[in-house]
């Protein structure tokens, strides 16, 4: 990502904002509220329009393009209040994100036509085996409002994870979550990455953070103000002064 | 067919009842029960659309009262034959909703119902002022029965049949759809569509799909209610039919699929009803009359149950499923 | 008739359909601004002012009391209407709000065509039938009494919001019902008095377009969504809803005078339909405010 830039009215939320990534790592994107990460999130998937800027993904610049499209692309993300589809399952929420890799037609499903119904099995393992990694699979057939909110993050993740995305981007995925939960979340992590899935973690959990991430960003007020390994950004001033305000 | 066993036996059920009926009541019975077909099938797309899919579409009466009026100046005219006309007027339908849709599906909630009110509106009263054309306001009449080749439906009953195979052929193309990937799409844009659009989902074309979909189903119901009558006017398409449709979505509760039609059940059955009992006080019966009570019965009922009565048989019929763990095959 | 002078005739129309039509967006103003519900029963409001009038007439009373129990009692129906209806929901919705406001529209109109049957009915002009010429046009005083009601209408809710502490307090809550409600301020009484005002306001419009326009158990559908155009047209501000009422009446009065009689209220209709389609090209909702 280059040099994007984001206005929300009055309020410039991103400013010139520009970092890469490299393929098969962890990147975390930290900062104090408001300071622009999940409106980052939203403008790379499509979600907002940038002002200015560009998003180079696998040779193409996506800035600008409409959220399906990026999508279908290979980008997936998990959103800070979850945005979880109560009229639907566990089960079929994992299922929505297997869309991209389905085609049956509107008519092939309403006619039950086979290849439609051959697509739907196929679609239903792939979401469970998604469920399987995140640890939901008990909880397949249950409807939303029964899971705690941890839970619920966990099914965000495996609704994305059925995307097979190339680049996820986790918007707080860890808020909620118990002990044992987050260590899993951790494990998962270092699964996807170990296969090649580039990652972007937005948390304000810093331990999380810190041992997870090759490379920390630092937002405030939409502007990046530090890049670089966990230790630099631990001890950088600016970043501290950001957090903690003048005074320190 | 995907589904439960119990599902299947359900439908078998139905089917059976729906084809049985004509021999064991009469021509009152019948005539009932085909309007039930017609304005259920009409209900079940509204519903979709409404309850399902979050879109406030008051449409549904225009694309059921263009597909009658259109298919019925072909046939007047001697331009088309019935079964062509149908097809004909789905397909121009069909258009129409893409050009209307396109625009309009971008409106948010009630501003989408405002304008797809409007447009009832406006097509109400044009049909009435293209005398010519569709008979003015006293109605398109003379129009022939339906018929393919040599085969003319000519009583109740046949249209009691081709009405219900109509309807129920609705209900389970819509059970499928809604079963299937692109029902997941649907749920999962009406309940968040950033998420929606995050996973791929392509929410304007669906929401144009969906709207098209139960346009061309309402315009053959249409078709096939204007070919049973022989006659068509500019107010069947007008604000009672929606009001009454209105009541049966909700009476039959819309969370569910079979809801509308259960309501357009109890809500025919009541006009009869109502007929019987107060034709002799009341000096004038007419849909207008009848929308009052429904007026009344939609208040009521979104004042105290507004999961209509769907929300009561869905947990009756599925009472096993939770506790068996498994909610589908 | 001359050309200029058919186009003064169609003007003065035009001007007197816009004026009802300003008002009556004013009131759908009231009551969605502060409820966000739109009322579809303020049309039957109008509707219901001219046939109670008529009604009133009817059993011997002269017109002046037959208006004012008219006014009252479509006030009363008005806020009977908000207290058994739209304050028990039991789950707000907008959508649950405006489908109650419809049905119950549709039951007012069922009600005044078993009572009164569906002739048109009307009650006579004010100030007398007699005809004033202008530029080879005609009119009656009535159109004048109609005008007349419109800056009557306008100064004195001016007045009302801007100068009076419960005026202000009603603007206050359009603008942000939580902070109104933090400050004392009981949403729902207020909603009760709207839906008052608004009827009355409404049943005034009727009665004084009746004996221009006549009136029956249809009419009040139309004549309240024309309205409804106005004010979303007018962005829900009193002056934005004026302005888009009077070249709303305009359109309707050259468009039935030159193209097609039959066809007047299709104008209307298309007009709102084209501004909501224009309006999703610029998200702002209209987040107006009672006065300018």
């Amino acid at each position: 990502m280059r040099g994007l830039s984001k206005h929300f009215g009055g309020i410039l939320a991103l400013n010139q904002v520009s970092f890469s990534l490299e393929k098969g790592s962890v990147t975390s994107l930290i900062g104090p509220n408001g300071a622009g990460k999940t409106t980052f999130i939203n403008v790379v998937t499509g979600v907002h329009t940038p002002d200015s800027g560009e998003i180079h993904f696998q040779g193409e610049d996506l800035a600008g393009m409409e959220a399906h499209l990026v999508a279908s692309k290979g980008i997936g993300r998990t959103f800070q209040l979850v945005e979880l589809f109560g009229s639907l399952s566990v089960l079929e929420n994992t299922m929505v994100g297997c869309h991209t890799k389905s085609r049956a037609s509107m008519l092939s499903c309403g006619f039950a036509l086979p290849a439609a119904r051959k697509e739907e099995k196929r679609i239903r393992a792939e979401a469970m085996a998604s469920l399987m990694l995140v640890g939901l699979e008990k909880r397949a057939f249950d409807p939303i409002s029964k899971l705690p909110l941890g839970e619920r993050k966990l099914v965000g993740v495996a609704r994305a994870l059925s995307m097979e995305p190339k680049f996820l981007m986790l918007d707080e995925p860890v808020g909620g979550l118990a002990a044992h939960e987050i260590k899993n979340l951790v494990e998962l992590i270092y699964q996807l990455v170990s296969k090649g899935l580039t990652i972007l973690i937005v948390e304000h959990n810093m331990p999380f953070i810190m041992s997870l991430s090759e490379k920390v960003i630092v937002l405030n007020e939409g502007t990046k103000i530090a890049e670089g390994s966990p230790q630099e950004v631990r001890t950088s001033e600016k970043v501290i002064k950001a957090y903690l305000g003048e005074e320190v | 067919m995907s589904g439960t066993s119990r599902e299947k036996f359900l439908w078998l059920i139905l089917i059976t009842v729906i084809v049985v009926l004509p021999f064991v009541t009469g021509s009152y019975v019948v005539g009932v029960m085909s309007f039930v077909a017609i304005f259920g099938g009409l209900a079940l797309g509204m519903g979709l659309l409404l309850e399902q899919a979050g879109m406030f579409s008051l449409a549904h009466p225009t694309w059921f009262g263009l597909g009658g009026y259109v298919s019925g100046i072909l046939a007047v005219r001697g331009i088309a034959p019935p079964w062509l006309g149908t097809i004909f007027s789905a397909v121009f339908v069909g258009i129409i909703s893409y050009v209307i849709g396109a625009p309009l599906l971008r409106l948010k909630g009630y501003y989408l119902a405002c304008a797809t009110f409007g447009l009832l509106l406006i097509v109400e009263i044009t049909m009435g002022q293209l005398g010519t054309l569709t008979g003015g306001n006293e109605g398109l009449m003379g129009i022939p029965p339906f018929s393919i080749g040599a085969l003319v439906l000519e009583t109740d009953v046949h249209y009691y049949y081709l009405s219900w195979v109509l309807c129920l052929g609705c209900l389970w193309l819509l059970y499928n759809l809604m079963d299937s990937r692109m029902g997941r799409a649907i749920k999962s844009f009406s309940d968040s569509e950033v998420a929606a659009k995050s996973m791929g989902i392509n929410v304007p074309w669906y929401k144009l799909k969906v709207f098209i979909l139960t346009a061309v189903m309402a315009s053959m119901i249409g078709s096939v209610y204007t070919f049973y009558l022989r006659f068509m006017e500019p107010s069947v398409l007008g604000f009672p039919l929606l009001v009454e449709l209105v009541t049966m979505i909700i009476i039959g509760g819309g969370k569910t699929l079979y809801g509308p039609l259960l309501g357009a059940f109890v809500v025919m059955w009541l006009r009869e009803l109502i007929h019987l009992s107060l034709g002799g006080f009341l000096p004038r019966m007419s849909a207008q009359v009848d929308a009052l009570f429904f007026g009344v019965i939609i208040i009521v009922i979104l004042i105290f149950m507004p999961g209509g009565l769907s929300g009561w048989t869905d947990r009756l019929l599925y009472l096993g499923r939770r506790t068996f763990g498994k909610a589908g095959e | 008739m001359t050309l200029f002078s058919q186009i003064v005739q169609y003007t003065i129309s035009g001007i007197t359909s816009g004026s009802i039509y300003a008002v009556i967006g004013i009131c759908w103003s009231l009551v969605y601004l502060i409820t966000k519900v739109l009322n579809f029963t303020t049309g039957e409001f109008v509707m219901l002012g001219g046939m109670l009038t008529w009604g009133f007439r009817g059993t011997g009373l002269g017109l002046v009391p037959s208006v004012l129990f008219a006014i009252t009692c479509t006030i009363l129906i008005s806020m009977i209407f908000e207290r058994i209806a739209i304050r028990p929901v039991r789950f707000p919705s907008e959508m649950t709000y405006m489908m109650i406001t419809i049905a119950a529209a549709s039951v007012i109109k069922g009600v005044v065509l078993l009572g009164w049957g569906s002739e048109t009915r009307t009650i006579p002009d004010f100030f007398g039938t007699e005809v004033i010429h202008v530029f080879g046009a005609t009119m009656t005083s009535q159109i004048l009494c109609v005008l007349g009601l419109l800056v009557i209408v306008t100064l004195g809710l001016s007045l009302f919001l801007n100068r009076t502490l419960f005026g202000k307090a009603l603007r206050a809550s359009a603008i942000n019902v939580t902070g109104a409600s933090l400050m004392g301020i009981d949403i729902s009484r207020f909603r009760f008095f709207c839906f008052g005002l608004a009827g009355g306001l409404g049943a005034i419009t009727g009665i004084v377009i009746t004996p221009i326009t006549f009136t029956g158990y249809e009419v009040g559908m139309l004549t309240g969504l024309k309205g409804l155009v106005a004010a979303i047209v007018g962005g829900w501000t009193m002056t934005g809803t004026m302005v888009a009422a009077l070249i709303l009446g305009l359109l309707e009065g050259f468009g039935a005078g030159f193209i097609s009689a039959g066809l007047k209220d299709v104008f209307a209709l298309l007009v709102m339909i084209l501004f909501l389609i224009v309006r999703t090209l610029d998200l702002t909702l209209g987040k107006g405010r009672v006065t300018r």
